[in-house]
């Protein structure tokens, strides 16, 4: 008989290395001969998105079209560092850093463009690239040519930023502290499934996600994230069991341990809960990791609600399933 | 080392190239025709990551050989598009997010070609068989399935046939 059930869960996650680690990331941003704008970063793009989210806020902050900033990325000989692409920081620390590097070239443009316009910072306007003064528009500087005339002063259109937040190391014995992450993300799912009581197959229907992400930068993206943590969780949940025997694994390979395939996932419904963080560029935060865990917490609740039974450990297969369901009957 | 000359058409261009016995395609397209766009995931069959077209099947090159691969006709991703000219399918990949780290997504391509020449309209439910065998870990495939959608509506549209209009 197919049974369905409903589960929640609701999961806090403080990213970055927080706990008084030192953690920090490195960005620069320039004006570049070639009519391009250039960051450098060393933060690793793994598909997660971060270069797309420093070019947007480069460009946001600039007022300039995307297409026209040119990234180094992951150079030690031509950036500095930006920590690892890891404890869900990228956006956050990264993305902090670029802002500020992007607001220092922005104020030296409007530094040097006072002068050479012989005016107020006030009265100068930036639109796509150019500088001009309000009350005559028609004569204006695009960044490339005032960075020509910053250059004839000895000087360069370019800033240097790092975002290096403080967080407390816990206490020992109560493992408290006043700030023990930079921030926390908030993700909240509910899980329908179907349970199969005749062959313990569980198969997920869907996956209802309310995350407060502080800003999705990148709303797309952000889905991605959500998606692609969501059928993490659910191979945790029912599937992926490394079987170690004397430190040797003896199921390394894909058809031994199991990942989900396109016919395991679900339909999914998100919303975005864009709660800005005071400290987060634009008010953003971290949901690489996030994503993830509330998923299998949700699975198991769901399973229990539609038949009953509590499974403790992971992956939830239907042997165990079943067996459960043979122990409740026997209980009876 | 015994060598072994082989001829056939890959991406709509004859070559006649000198392999071993030993040799996997996969290698062969790799490491002595440079299209690099082919992946290597498990070398075992079980990922997809290292699909091509072969003969008209989605075949996984890493467990042909090289010599069964004479006298035929493939297809890499570079054969579908590349640089500035892509398919309408990588160019549904992109605009719906279904590229993350990409590593997959050569062998998601193909497979979706395959799929929509044989299936102009599937469902959601036949676009997740169409791709199964081609494992994804970062996106939890929901925006290749987008992209699926959206390069089948596109590629109606243009055929005159009932796809719906982009939204």
């Amino acid at each position: 008989m197919k049974k369905q059930g409903r589960g929640m869960a609701t999961i806090m996650f403080g990213f970055g290395y927080g706990e008084g680690f030192p953690d920090h990331s490195i960005a620069s941003v320039e004006i570049e001969d070639s009519g391009k704008i250039l960051i450098r970063t060393a933060a690793a793009d793994v598909g997660q998105g971060v270069l797309t989210v420093i070019t947007q806020i480069a460009a946001e902050v600039l007022k300039v079209k995307p297409e026209i900033i040119r990234i180094i990325p992951g150079d030690t000989h031509l950036t500095k560092s930006s920590g690892s692409t890891s404890a869900t920081r990228q956006t956050f620390f990264t993305g902090n850093a670029v802002k500020e590097a992007s607001e220092g070239l922005l104020s030296n443009i409007y530094h040097y463009a006072s002068i050479e316009f012989r005016s107020n910072h006030v009265e100068l306007e930036i639109k796509d690239g150019y500088i001009f003064r309000n009350d005559n528009p028609n004569y204006r500087l695009s960044y490339w040519e005032l960075a020509d005339k910053v250059k004839e002063r000895g000087d360069s259109l370019k800033a240097e930023a790092s975002f290096f937040p403080h967080t407390d190391k816990p206490d020992p014995k109560t493992g408290q502290g006043e700030k023990l992450y930079v921030a926390y993300t908030f993700v909240t799912q509910i899980v329908d499934v179907e349970v199969d009581t005749d062959t313990g197959v569980v198969e997920i229907l869907n996956v209802y996600t309310a995350a407060d992400i502080g800003k999705a930068i990148n709303p797309k993206n952000v889905e991605g994230q959500i998606e692609g943590g969501t059928v993490q969780g659910i191979g945790m949940a029912l599937m992926e069991e490394q079987v170690i025997k004397e430190g040797i694994t003896l199921n390394p390979n894909l058809t031994g341990y199991l990942i989900p395939t396109s016919m395991d996932t679900p339909r999914f419904v998100t919303r975005l809960v864009e709660n800005e963080d005071s400290e987060g560029p634009f008010g953003a935060k971290g949901i690489g990791e996030p994503a993830t865990i509330a998923t299998t917490p949700a699975i198991a609740n769901a399973i229990y609600d539609a038949i009953g039974v509590r499974i403790y450990h992971l992956p939830i297969t239907p042997e165990k399933i079943l067996k459960a369901l043979k122990e409740k009957r026997k209980n009876k | 080392m015994s060598k072994l000359t082989i001829g056939f058409i890959i991406n709509g261009q004859k070559k006649i190239i000198e392999t071993t016995p030993f040799t996997r395609l996969l290698d062969l397209i790799r490491d002595d025709l440079h299209l690099t766009g082919t992946k290597e995931g498990c070398g075992k069959g079980e990922c997809g990551a290292c699909t091509v077209i072969m003969n008209g099947e989605l075949v996984a090159s890493c467990l042909i050989l090289a010599l069964q691969a004479d006298g035929a006709v493939i297809t890499t991703i570079e054969g579908i598009g590349s640089g500035g000219h892509l398919d309408p399918i990588q160019k549904a990949f992109v605009e719906t997010g279904a590229v993350q780290c990409g590593f997959c997504t050569p062998g998601m391509i193909l497979a979706a070609k395959k799929l929509l020449e044989e299936n102009p309209y599937p469902t959601e439910e036949e676009i997740k068989r169409g791709i199964s065998g081609n494992l994804c870990r970062c996106t939890g495939y929901q925006k290749i399935f987008d992209a699926i959608k959206l390069a089948a509506n596109r590629l109606s549209t243009r055929d005159g046939g009932r796809g719906e209009k982009d939204a």
